[in-house]
């Protein structure tokens, strides 16, 4: 049985320059949840998905994690943009070991497991550079799963991604539902059909819609 | 606790140190921008009357000083281009780890840099060295590049996320490392005319020029490097 965990944010402000980015947004998750964050451009969502990453700080409210405040040392956070983040010069498998290294979680098998399930381990030692920009999303899914992570963030992360690769993504919201809070900032709602998914509409730094389940 | 994070830090030394020998351009690039200082300086003071020694660490350090601001540049420029510094602000959970991580790794580079041009400047110019204590000139080396490394990653980490960031970090370089650079070279010429004892203040200023670019970069680099 995994243990459940619950994401808490309550009022979060966050401005950039003179400009108000978000304003007041508040909503909760737990294990199990798949959140798609929706909302025209410059909504807020990516701002929002980043301080819930930690990678940017937040100018008021409260983002709790089981009931308590947390940094970078919460070393459990997946997070996936549309930039695949991986480095060029290092071949597929250097990428991947590297982040398992990094996060503790490596072993040679689970490398194997991750680069098998995503339809890379015949391209384990060509170096990223070479790699179509579809199998550098699918190289970022296993970097992010590397860190067996309980709590998921995707930015855009259909972009690029044939079908095959949206079919497989698609099929790992599922499979992490069990053990993770997933949230996931899309365009494409239709990608997401067949999922039950909470959504939240962002429409100027606000929660305009909210909570509601769909499939 | 603590050998995780010293795990990590060498985790990233090793990545970035095996990318710069392995973009091997780069780093000859900046061996030869030194090398050609070197061919410019001491085919200059030929044509000047001055005591090589006296000239000899003032020379070098400008070498030293120029190749620097290239070497250190590409701390963290190279992953806010490749788009992985997330990934490893993610990955790494404390931000004092990555500057340590980029500066062991500039302070390598330099080093290795000092190995080639120093001999070269030193044959080229041709230094007699006849008090030199070689000891302490190469503590004047290690500690002038200490404070460099130091001073550098800590710049690039505050302003790889500008916009203009290439033109910025030299701007800002120069002002901050001129009492080092003053320290490094009355120290290397201190240790190069065997008249160390008179120089003996600004060794102990370098030391805690560089303790305080590298303590006080580790403590505070979470905010450095907020967006």
């Amino acid at each position: 049985m995994v243990k459940a965990d619950a994401l808490v944010v309550r009022g979060l402000h966050k401005q950039i320059g003179g400009r108000t980015i978000l304003k007041g947004v508040s909503f909760e998750a737990t294990t199990g949840d798949l959140v798609m964050i929706t909302g025209p451009n410059g909504a807020g969502k990516t701002t929002l998905l980043r301080i819930l990453a930690c990678l940017l700080p937040k100018s008021a409210g409260e983002v709790l994690w089981n009931g308590t405040p947390y940094g970078l040392e919460h070393g459990a956070i997946g997070y996936i943009s549309h930039k695949p983040m991986l480095y060029e010069s290092l071949s597929v498998y250097d990428n991947l070991q590297f982040f398992g290294r990094m996060y503790g979680a490596s072993s040679k098998e689970f490398e194997q497991e991750l680069l098998t399930l995503v339809g890379l381990w015949r391209y384990r030692y060509e170096p990223a550079a070479v790699l179509s920009r579809g199998m550098k999303q699918r190289l970022a899914i296993a970097r992010m799963l590397i860190s067996r992570p309980r709590m998921i963030l995707y930015d855009e992360p259909f972009t690029s991604l044939d079908q095959e690769g949206q079919d497989l993504l698609k099929g790992l919201l599922e499979k992490e539902r069990l053990k993770t809070i997933q949230l996931i900032v899309t365009h494409e709602p239709r990608l997401l059909s067949g999922l039950e998914y909470k959504e939240l509409r962002l429409q100027g730094g606000r929660i305009e819609q909210g909570e509601s389940y769909d499939t | 606790m603590i050998p995780r994070f010293w795990n990590k830090v060498f985790l990233i030394y090793r990545k970035d140190l095996k990318d710069e020998i392995q973009t091997f351009g780069q780093l000859i690039g900046t061996l030869v921008f030194g090398v050609m200082l070197v061919f410019i300086f001491s085919y200059a003071l030929q044509l000047v009357n001055l005591e090589v020694s006296r000239v000899f660490p003032a020379a070098l350090w400008v070498s030293v000083y120029f190749s620097a601001s290239l070497i250190l540049q590409r701390a963290f420029s190279k992953e806010a281009e490749e788009g992985t510094l997330d990934a490893l602000l993610l990955a790494s959970g404390d931000r004092g780890i990555l500057f340590l991580a980029k500066f062991f790794c500039s302070l390598s580079i330099l080093l290795i840099f000092e190995i080639v041009v120093v001999p070269l400047m030193w044959a080229f110019m041709g230094v007699s060295g006849q008090n030199l204590q070689l000891g302490y000139f190469a503590m004047s080396l290690f500690l002038g590049s200490w404070g460099l490394a130091a001073i550098g990653t800590l710049l690039n980490g505050m302003t790889v996320q500008l916009p203009g960031s290439r033109l910025l970090f030299p701007l800002l370089l120069f002002p901050l490392l001129i009492p080092l650079l003053m320290g490094a070279i009355l120290t290397s010429q201190g240790a190069l005319l065997g008249e160390v004892q008179s120089v003996m203040g600004w060794f102990y200023l370098l030391l805690m020029f560089d303790l305080t670019f590298t303590v006080v970069p580790l403590l505070l680099f979470d905010y450095v490097l907020e967006g």
